[in-house]
């Protein structure tokens, strides 16, 4: 490599025999990063820094924005519906951890222990994932029916029936429910990785000390698959408190405001009231509380790559 | 080592490249084919066919230039087969009689959450659907281009039927031109009336008529509801406001440049409860009500609800294709809350507007396309394909109710006469018809109000005990101080 840089550093310039710049040294490598550099100033940079000034102007496409100061944040703490969207928010944030979290790495850990069709299982459990959006929400809806298979199952077994989607108490949970099936197969994936990457000699020795399966888990396992559990919480949370496709496509936010989160509030403000300024002043307030949930992920994501 | 240099260097450039032309794409509605309008990027005015007010023929069917132009049109969806087949035959005809035009279809339909990314992106069609609702917002975020100069050279314009089309002609100017429109009336399944045994009611019929029969008719345990009103995004708000109407209240008024809500009125509240009676006394509506329009429209396709409320050939068109017949499908009007009273529904429309950043040869070959088939023998001629066509398959052809000419128009007798031949083609009842009170919706953040008065509906269909006056003073409340406050009338 050495010899490559300077070999392609060409003739020394009119610095006389001084070693060439870092420039020259390195122009292949910069114009590589070029391409990569321009996308993320285009598609991610110039939307942050666009927001942001967005969200200090009232935003008229035709007749140009014009700068209102604080006018469009004080309308975010002012309107009642977004403290709910926030509670909403946070509520779908705890039933994604308490109903979604925990099913990947549990299928993790069963499908290592498979000793026979682990590559079917596998393949049968991420296939929800794969499922398009609109045929997931139908199919849910179907099974969510107040005659559909759930509710004949409750009938027969003489319970009573479960409204999922009109219902406030369950129209949540129910949209958790459904994204946890379609969605657990990725991050199973990771898992099982992570699972399958630890020595197989440790369970060895493990079961020679007369470790059962539980022990095992409880013991190596886990434990080793520890950091990255707590990456991918962090990155559960960041992606959740932005969540508002299901919530939109099922229920438009109802019944009564139930399902109304956060981001489906942006995207109600932005789009179906054109109200861009407020709807980007909520998304700088939102980029800065996820912004923490970033570093703290950034952090562990080094400890784990130490 | 000097020569791997070069290619790296040509990659680069070439992805920098491929990224700027990706991002530096007009977006002039050309469809994208440069080759195919050549002349549509220079300035409008250095076109011959850019001024309106050229010398040209005042008839739209005449050649407005020989200048290459490509439009984009509003196009039915892939799951109108029916309509994608008659509108193929009409680009046919079009490019046929223009050849400087090229007709790109374009199946985006209107949404209210859409617009406002599709003219910021600039990427709407030359001219999109809308309805009658969206007038003064689309007129007010220049969305709309005024066509009041075309509109003026139209040979037709006085022939166009004025309830409709006046609804898209703000302050002396032309924004959209009427495709047709509707009065929203309730499609029954006359044979879930007939199995429960319940009789059909005269077309003079009331509130507690509907009730009545939707109370017979629900069967909650097989999850069939009597009655599917809407109650999820901003449909909810507007299927009610035909309770509403119908009790003599408004949604709003007008006066000394202010615009008050004014749903919250004793007629809101009546219409209010007549839902909460729907809903807890009768246990007639579908138990997952949060159903939009296509919800509440296709719960009554597959016969889980036995009346549906909206402009009447939706729902027809669905339930026909569903494989109903049209012997078990009748349509009436909104029930009027006393015998003898008013049937008055709201009355709506599709409207088609041009793109106000297309060319003005652009607009004027929109404008041509659009008017192309008005009052043309050859459209009652492809029509007649169609419904042939259609009758092969097994298929139904379903009109709208009310349409762009006057209905006593010769025109009018005409495409009567022609639907008239085939037992394919559906047909409504004139004296149904005469019936019907049309209503047209509010100006002023109707959208808005609709989406608030769907919260409601959920709200009264939530919890047993609710309160209507104490919900609809809040909701008023919240439409004056968001956005009823906002608005200086001029």
């Amino acid at each position: 490599m050495e010899h490559t840089a300077v070999s392609t550093a060409g003739p020394p310039a009119a610095t006389g025999r001084s070693k060439p710049s870092k420039w020259k040294k390195y122009r292949s490598g910069y114009l590589f990063l070029l391409p990569a550099t321009v996308l993320f100033i285009l598609f991610l940079w110039v939307p942050i820094v666009k927001g942001i000034v967005f969200s200090f102007e009232n935003v008229d496409f035709v007749k140009g924005n014009t700068f209102v100061g604080l006018d469009n944040f004080r309308t975010v703490f002012q309107d009642p519906e977004i403290g709910v969207s926030v509670k909403n928010t946070l509520y779908y944030m705890g039933l994604c951890l308490v109903i979604g979290f925990w099913v990947p790495i549990l299928f993790a850990v069963i499908i290592s222990e498979i000793r026979r069709f682990q590559g079917f299982v596998r393949i049968a459990a991420y296939l929800p994932n794969v499922i398009p959006l609109v045929v997931l929400y139908g199919l849910w809806r179907w099974i969510y029916d107040p005659v559909g298979p759930i509710n004949a199952a409750l009938q027969w077994l003489g319970l009573g029936q479960v409204l999922f989607m009109t219902d406030t108490h369950w129209s949540m949970a129910s949209l958790v429910i459904m994204e946890t099936w379609q969605q657990f197969g990725s991050a199973m994936l990771i898992y099982l990785a992570a699972v399958l990457s630890v020595p197989k000699d440790w369970y060895e020795a493990a079961e020679i000390d007369g470790a059962g399966i539980w022990a095992r888990i409880r013991h190596i396992t886990l434990p080793s698959i520890r950091n990255l559990i707590g990456l991918l919480f962090i990155l559960q949370l960041i992606a959740t408190s932005q969540g508002y496709q299901s919530q939109l496509a099922m229920l438009d936010g109802g019944p009564m405001n139930a399902t109304m989160t956060y981001g489906l509030k942006i995207v109600k403000y932005a789009f179906t009231q054109q109200n861009y300024g407020v709807a980007s002043a909520m998304g700088v307030l939102m980029f800065i509380v996820l912004g923490f949930l970033a570093v703290i992920q950034f952090r562990m994501n080094n400890r784990e790559d130490r | 080592m000097q020569k791997k240099k070069l290619p790296a260097l040509l990659l680069s450039v070439a992805m920098l490249g491929a990224l700027a032309t990706a991002c530096g794409s007009n977006n002039n509605n050309n469809g994208g084919s440069s080759d195919a309008s050549p002349s549509a990027s220079s300035p409008p005015a250095s076109s011959p066919a850019a001024s309106p007010s050229s010398s040209e023929p005042a008839s739209p069917s005449a050649s407005a230039s020989d200048e290459k132009v490509t439009i984009k049109i509003y196009y039915p969806t892939a799951d109108k087969p029916e309509l994608r087949a008659i509108e193929d035959a009409k680009i046919k005809r079009f490019e046929a009689k223009y050849p400087n035009v090229t007709v790109v279809p374009d199946d985006w339909q209107y949404n209210v959450n859409e617009i406002g990314p599709k003219m910021a992106a600039n990427e709407a069609p030359t001219f999109f659907n809308t309805f009658a609702t969206e007038a003064k917002m689309l007129v007010e975020k220049g969305w709309a281009a005024d066509i009041t100069d075309l509109w003026n050279n139209y040979e037709h314009k006085d022939d166009i039927n004025p309830v409709l089309q006046n609804q898209f002609n703000l302050d002396g100017k032309v924004y959209g031109v009427t495709q047709n429109g509707y009065v929203s009336e309730v499609v029954i399944n006359k044979k879930m009336l007939a199995d429960k045994g319940v009789a059909m009611p005269s077309y003079d019929w009331t509130w507690d008529d509907l009730y009545n029969i939707a109370k017979q008719v629900a069967d909650p345990k097989k999850g069939i509801a009597g009655i599917a009103p809407m109650a999820k995004a901003g449909d909810g708000g507007w299927n009610w406001t035909n309770f509403l109407f119908e009790a003599g209240g408004e949604i709003q008024t007008v006066a000394d440049g202010k615009v008050t809500a004014a749903f919250n009125s004793d007629a809101g509240v009546k219409a209010l409860d007549f839902y909460k009676k729907l809903r807890w006394d009768a246990n007639a509506v579908p138990q997952d009500w949060a159903l939009d329009w296509g919800g509440a429209t296709g719960a009554f396709a597959q016969g889980r609800a036995a009346m549906v409320i909206a402009g009447a050939d939706g729902p027809l068109q669905q339930a026909l294709q569903a494989g109903i017949s049209p012997q078990d499908l009748a349509v009436y009007p909104m029930p009027a809350v006393q015998a003898g009273g008013k049937h008055t529904g709201v009355l709506g429309g599709n409207y088609l507007v041009i793109n106000p950043n297309a060319t003005k040869a652009e607009q004027q070959a929109a404008f041509n396309y659009i008017v192309f088939d008005y009052y043309s023998d050859d459209a009652l001629a492809s029509l007649e394909k169609s419904i042939q066509d259609l009758k092969t398959k097994g298929q139904y052809y379903v009109p709208p109710h009310m349409d762009y000419y006057k209905p006593d128009s010769e025109y009018g007798k005409k495409v009567q006469d022609l639907l008239a031949k085939y037992d394919n083609a559906f047909k409504y009842d004139p004296s149904e018809a005469a019936l019907l009170d049309g209503k047209p919706e509010a100006q002023y953040n109707t959208q808005d109000y609709y989406s608030t008065m769907t919260n409601v509906i959920q709200e009264v269909f939530s919890k047993k005990n609710s309160d209507s006056k104490a919900v609809l003073d809040k909701a008023a409340a919240d439409m004056q101080s968001k956005f009823y406050d906002n608005i200086k009338v001029q």
